[in-house]
């Protein structure tokens, strides 16, 4: 496929991104949501800014997180399928959740749900236990970019197991809590939690933006990147101490939704190529259109049920997952 | 020309786990000369490059970069001044080779700098004219043949404008064709830019080709360093690699051929 030139693709991102933004909360049940809103009839007013739009808004910073964060990752770890969910970040992150939900549901920490708190507190801690791993490893003369990978597998995989432990040991509604918040959701009121994710994503993703210039070197390979200056142990903790932070947020918000951080990045490469300095916002919008659009296909296709959106993702995920197993080469 | 010279090394070790691997050496480098490293493998040469270019910490002893010791130069600064073109490189690097290239200005780059200016560019396209890959700016790196590619590295490594060029086997896993395009480009390199260089490889006759010197590295150690001439005779080079070798001379220079078969 022959790539867009980079601005014109960041340009047609954008115009997509603010046709999702202006389109996708009028998207739904309340069919004549938009001539209500019009005439400023009160139940389309709270429908489209109470719940809505924050929404939409909400599916978009989330998606441009996870899809940002799951290409730090696959540059940093050269590996196409890395993103946060296969490292044990999400998976610290929804065992924190998990413990908060067998503990005490409804408690509160600094006005957030408990919830919250803990699955923040399990992205970091994951991802902590991952960079610890990964030096142990190193003094230990082995490669730190393979010893991170697997100890980030490790980790995962533990992480896995203890949730399944702590199911098995809670009772029914408990269990039922902890699977649908292992689902995801991007159900709000208000706008709290567009607030408190704006700052992460958008801080986060200049960091990341900033550091463009090491992470293309990265693809030329350690040796040569190490050679021309950029200390690769910093650049590793840096970039993951970035994500893990956006990570973590994102996670406390909205509950695990996976293979967005995957799935963008790799469709994005297609069309705008691999450079840093383009794919990164490339993946921002993008991600963040691609959760608004599978988000509002959560919400409709068994209306009036409504499909948790992580489900969504997942069902996209496999096939994908699959397809570039078997189709497309590293990287 | 300084008489001081341009690298300097002195009692240089490396060990892996208690277990020596290079060393103790002492080497020098003169600015605008061209020192091949040759020796079996095994014998040291990739962990001298990597000594040289600060990939590894010596284990013991110093190496400065004219007159400065490299414990007291940043990475990106010494960078500029020591480019690297490693052998091992990963086998898929999805860029196209003015990308690639570009990257060699790294070390000048800054992280709030949205575009590189007019004068990386500009170093860019000398780098590409030099090595004579102008026509391939677009085409992506992945589409080229081994001696192509390692034409648009030694462009990278050119881009990067440090005096200082080190190369680990620059012709290995190339045919003869591709072995004579890389050997006529570093020719033309070391007669043009006047750019000091340092190479490890394991063919003789592109080090007798290349080399001002030549370094004879065995189980870490150095046996022997000297000109062409000196270091490819049998006498040297047979207790180096173990096995027979006769020496031709062509034109001014000697040619080494293995002796193979019974």
């Amino acid at each position: 496929m022959r790539r867009l030139r980079p601005r014109s693709a960041l340009l047609v991102l954008g115009a997509f991104w603010l046709a999702t933004l202006a389109l996708a909360p009028l998207w739904g049940s309340h069919a004549s949501l938009f001539h209500d809103l019009l005439r400023g009839e009160p139940t389309a007013t709270t429908i489209f800014w109470q719940l809505r739009l924050p929404r939409v808004l909400l599916a978009l910073l989330a998606g441009g997180g996870l899809a940002v964060s799951g290409l730090g990752f696959q540059t940093l770890f050269r590996n196409s399928l890395a993103e946060p969910y296969t490292l044990g970040i999400a998976s610290g992150a929804a065992l924190g959740a998990v413990l908060a939900l067998r503990a005490q549901e409804a408690a509160e920490l600094l006005g957030l749900p408990l919830v919250s708190v803990a699955s923040f507190a399990g992205a970091l801690g994951a991802t902590a236990l991952v960079v610890g791993l990964g030096a142990r490893g190193r003094r230990a003369g082995g490669d730190e970019t393979s010893t991170l990978l697997l100890a980030g597998i490790a980790v995962s995989l533990s992480c896995s197991a203890l949730i399944l432990f702590l199911q098995y040991m809670s009772d029914s509604t408990q269990t039922f809590r902890m699977v649908r918040w292992m689902m995801g959701g991007l159900s709000v009121v208000g706008y709290r939690e567009v607030i408190w994710l704006l700052p992460w994503v958008a801080g986060g993703s200049l960091f990341l933006l900033a550091l463009r210039w090491d992470l293309n070197l990265l693809l030329t390979g350690e040796e040569l990147a190490a050679s021309r200056g950029v200390d690769l142990g910093r650049l590793r903790l840096r970039v993951l101490l970035a994500t893990s932070v956006m990570i973590g947020t994102l996670v406390a918000m909205v509950g695990p939704i996976g293979f967005v951080g995957l799935m963008v990045p790799h469709m994005l490469r297609r069309f705008v190529g691999h450079d840093h300095l383009i794919l990164g916002p490339a993946c921002l919008l993008g991600g963040g259109a691609f959760l608004a659009l599978c988000d509002a296909a959560a919400r409709t296709v068994m209306a009036p049920a409504e499909l948790p959106v992580g489900v969504l993702t997942a069902l996209l995920g496999g096939p994908f997952f699959l397809w570039l197993l078997v189709v497309r080469r590293k990287v | 020309m300084n008489d001081s010279p341009l690298l300097a090394a002195h009692g240089l070790a490396w060990a892996a786990g208690g277990r020596p691997i290079l060393g103790p050496l002492d080497l020098e480098v003169r600015a605008g000369e061209c020192l091949m490293v040759v020796g079996p493998n095994g014998a040291g040469k990739t962990t001298l490059l990597r000594l040289l270019t600060a990939l590894l910490r010596p284990t013991a002893g110093t190496i400065s970069y004219r007159g400065r010791p490299y414990t007291t130069l940043a990475r990106r600064e010494l960078a500029r001044h020591v480019a690297y073109v490693p052998q091992v490189r990963p086998a898929s690097v999805p860029l196209a080779v003015e990308e690639v290239v570009l990257l060699g200005r790294y070390p000048y780059l800054s992280a709030f700098q949205l575009a590189p200016s007019a004068r990386d560019f500009a170093a860019v396209d000398e780098a590409m004219a030099r090595v004579g890959i102008e026509e391939l700016r677009r085409r992506p790196l992945d589409e080229l043949s081994g001696g192509e590619r390692q034409a648009v590295y030694v462009a990278g490594a050119l881009a990067q404008e440090a005096e200082l060029l080190v190369l680990d086997e620059p012709t290995t896993h190339l045919d003869a064709r591709h072995q004579r395009e890389v050997a006529t480009l570093l020719l033309r390199l070391k007669a043009d830019s006047g750019r000091t260089v340092v190479a490890a490889t394991h063919d003789l006759n592109l080090a007798s080709l290349l080399g001002d010197r030549l370094l004879a590295l065995r189980a870490g150690r150095a046996t022997a360093c000297g000109s062409p001439a000196e270091i490819l005779r049998s006498e040297v080079l047979e207790p180096l690699f173990g096995t027979g070798f006769e020496i031709v001379r062509a034109g001014e220079r000697p040619v080494t051929l293995l002796q193979l078969g019974p």
